[in-house]
């Protein structure tokens, strides 16, 4: 069916050149997008990915072995400073193969103070509007079924409607989900519309080259133009290295991940920082889970992965979502050990996990390049003025359990009860401080390391991804993002990659 | 200048002190020479030949992992197997033979920390509870764990988390454990889309793509999963 050419590892048989109009590497939400609509566009574009494309028959189940095989330093990526675990993903279509489909647009009042802090002047959510819906028809993006919710999903639901929160099933980019609950490891329903499924495959069909278990190790540059890039061929999983290539282009598209594409122009002669600001800005949605266990079965395996969430506190600095994982994963984080740690185990099928992601836009880190490796040093934060309103979530999320029904409640800090019976119990989330070791965190939305903003000694691409420095050097993934989105970004990064992607193709 | 003789009691004073260096010398010689015998034994000594070879991990690090696996996770309680029946030693291996090199040290690390950080934190129980974690008795082992479980300082408890991670990664690998919590992951029947038809599996060339455009099968109808319907081949020990 294809037009284009994909290449495997094992497709390299030799040191390659190859030439196009744009270079796009990173082939996630915002490099596959790119890929697409150039290629639509007309464009010839060679789309490099480190990670290996992955079938069907290359998902694994177990938790553990899937991580080591889809992430990048094997899910073991933490951040310094305040130590928390950030995953990001290796393989063709980036983060979309292994994340949980969520979509939401940015809120309104987000683009708004995007706009006014950062210096833009078209990143409104009217502006932005018709792209999400462009990308939302193309990936399929829409609620989650009811049919398909299970349980542990609609009693998030539930506990909501009892205290009158908002609540609603969650926007994903998934057709035909049969509420396998696998998102993490690999939809094996083929339901989830990965960038692999969709926009990779119509780039190949518009005539794109894909290149895979391909390195992207330096953006070569002329002057105040980049004019292609330089990388290895890497062997899946074990990342060995083999033969060079080169690839030309009239255009080169940075999409490679908030971590690594700071790292990436780094390691080009700190490319494109006259402001300083590569790398610098890091900011998380840092997460906290929170286990309730009901007194009847509520089956969570079964049901879609994260299929109901509520925006109620979103000005507040958090929103709440529901959520599932392999249970290898889901009972890292019970409490106890021994018998008393089975016992807890054992109520895994009466329990469900929901979870908080935080916008702490005061916690800041930075990334950087280490010497000897393609691996970033990531340090982080978490700014004491944040830490309450990890507190907050968590009270929120006992509150909507115990309103729900839930006979307990497991809140995942240090210092607290493991377990808690009643609501009163939760009493000191709103009254004692917390340090950030007492928390629990998870990091899996990491933005900003390339802002944009409309002034070039701040950031370091303008509002359309084209970077201040060289003007035909573009980034489209969450780098770019000015502050946090304060919601899952991947419809957003798709959105401002379209956005980027037209831009681009109307200079060329 | 005549020449004068040294004084008798400086004469003396020179010998007690060539005599007491000579002693602090020997023993300093003896304790290196223990030093030297009691390190490679504490290190490597009467760790038992596991019965499958390993990929990478040692029959130390193996026997770390499974005293840790038995201490989580127990025989009997409300999930039958132990740790040790449910082959986290064997596990663990095969996560780390996945991993790449720097994580695969730092995993590796952690585990000669836990068997060997007794003599900074040791076990109750006196002189005994110097020895190396996978040479302690049982409730010994608990108290290490526990020790640094609810220590007041946050890389203790990191190395608590971190070791309880990865024991419970293999744990919930366990076929038996999934049956029995009903968390068994569901047979699927995989359609073949129209990507099926540009990817090998990886490790294969593109001669390797499995599938052709007459292989197509219907996209999922969005039926859900039954909760009783069967579980994946290798999870169900007989079909259910």
């Amino acid at each position: 069916m294809s037009v284009g050419d994909l290449r495997v590892f094992a497709d390299y048989q030799r040191d390659f050149r190859e030439e196009a109009d744009v270079v796009v590497v990173g082939s996630g939400p915002g490099g596959a997008v790119v890929a697409r609509e150039l290629t639509e566009a007309g464009k010839r574009v060679v789309l490099i990915e480190e990670g290996p494309p992955f079938t069907p028959q290359d998902f694994v189940v177990d938790g553990g072995l899937s991580m080591a095989r889809t992430l990048r330093e094997g899910g073991l990526r933490s951040t310094l400073g305040t130590v928390m675990p950030t995953m990001q993903a290796i393989a063709l279509g980036g983060g979309s193969l292994v994340n949980s489909a969520i979509c939401n647009r940015a809120p309104d009042f987000v683009l708004e103070r995007w706009c006014g802090d950062f210096e833009l002047a078209r990143t409104s959510l009217a502006d932005l509007d018709p792209h999400y819906d462009a990308v939302g028809k193309l990936v399929g993006i829409s609620p989650t079924p009811e049919n398909v919710q299970g349980r542990r999903n609609l009693l998030f639901r539930d506990g909501c409607d009892a205290l009158g929160f908002e609540s609603e099933p969650i926007s994903r980019n998934v057709r035909g989900c049969r509420g396998s609950g696998e998102c993490f490891t690999g939809c094996r329903a083929r339901a989830k519309q990965s960038m692999d499924l969709t926009c990779v495959p119509d780039a190949l069909r518009g005539g794109a080259t894909v290149l895979t278990s391909a390195r992207v190790e330096a953006v070569e540059c002329d002057g105040r133009r980049a004019t292609g890039v330089v990388g290895r061929a890497v062997a899946p999983f074990s990342g060995r290295p083999s033969h060079r290539f080169r690839v030309r282009g009239r255009a080169v598209v940075l999409a490679a991940g908030c971590m690594a594409t700071p790292v990436l122009l780094q390691k080009s002669g700190n490319l494109a920082n006259r402001s300083g600001q590569v790398g610098r800005n890091l900011q998380f949605h840092p997460g906290v889970g929170v286990m309730g266990v009901f007194p009847d079965p509520v089956d969570p395996q079964f049901g879609a992965t994260q299929g109901y969430q509520s925006r109620q506190f979103l000005r507040e600095g958090f929103k709440l979502e529901t959520l599932w994982a392999p249970p290898a994963l889901l009972a890292v984080r019970l409490p106890g050990s021994g018998l008393e740690l089975k016992r807890r185990l054992a109520d895994v099928p009466h329990a469900a996990v929901w979870d908080a992601i935080a916008s702490c836009d005061r916690s800041l880190g930075r990334v950087e390049a280490r010497r000897r490796s393609f691996d970033p040093r990531i340090t982080w934060r978490l700014h004491p003025e944040d830490t309450p309103i990890l507190a907050h979530a968590i009270y929120r999320l006992a509150e909507i359990f115990f309103a729900a029904g839930a006979r307990s409640v497991l809140c995942g800090l240090h210092g607290f009860p493991d377990e808690i019976h009643s609501l009163a119990e939760a009493e000191p989330l709103r009254s004692r401080p917390l340090r950030p070791g007492d928390l629990v965190l998870g990091g899996n939305h990491a933005f900003c390391t390339t802002r944009m903003h409309g002034d070039p000694t701040l950031g370091v691409v303008d509002e359309l991804g084209r970077c201040h420095d060289l003007e035909n050097l573009w980034i489209a993934d969450s780098g770019v993002f000015p502050r946090c989105p304060s919601v899952n970004p991947m419809w957003t990064i798709m959105a401002l990659a379209r956005r980027t992607a037209h831009a681009l193709a109307g200079r060329l | 200048m005549p020449r004068v003789a040294a004084p008798v009691a400086s004469v003396r004073s020179d010998r007690i002190r060539l005599c007491f260096a000579a002693m602090w010398g020997g023993m300093l010689f003896a304790l290196l020479g223990l030093l030297a015998v009691w390190l490679p034994a504490r290190l490597f000594a009467g760790y038992p030949a596991p019965a499958v070879p390993p990929r990478v991990l040692s029959r130390r690090e193996l026997a770390t992992l499974a005293a840790v696996g038995d201490v989580l996770f127990p025989a009997g309680g409300a999930v039958a197997p132990s740790g040790t029946q449910a082959s986290i030693p064997a596990y663990v291996d095969r996560l780390v033979a996945a991993a790449q090199p720097r994580q695969r040290w730092l995993m590796r690390a952690l585990f000669a920390l836990v068997e060997h950080a007794t003599l900074l934190f040791p076990a109750p129980g006196g002189p005994s509870g110097l020895r190396r974690f996978s040479r302690l008795a049982p409730d010994q082992r608990e108290a290490v764990l526990a020790g640094w479980q609810h220590s007041g300082w946050f890389p203790r408890r990191l190395v608590f988390t971190s070791l309880r991670a990865l024991c419970a990664l293999g744990y919930f690998a366990d076929p038996a454990v999934l049956r029995s919590l009903r968390l068994a992951p569901y047979r699927i029947d995989t359609p073949i889309c129209e990507a099926d038809l540009l990817y090998p599996p990886i490790g294969a060339s593109r001669n390797g793509i499995a599938y052709g455009p007459e292989d197509l099968t219907p996209p999922s109808d969005g039926t859900p999963l039954a909760l009783d319907g069967p579980w994946m081949p290798g999870f169900a020990e007989e079909p259910r």
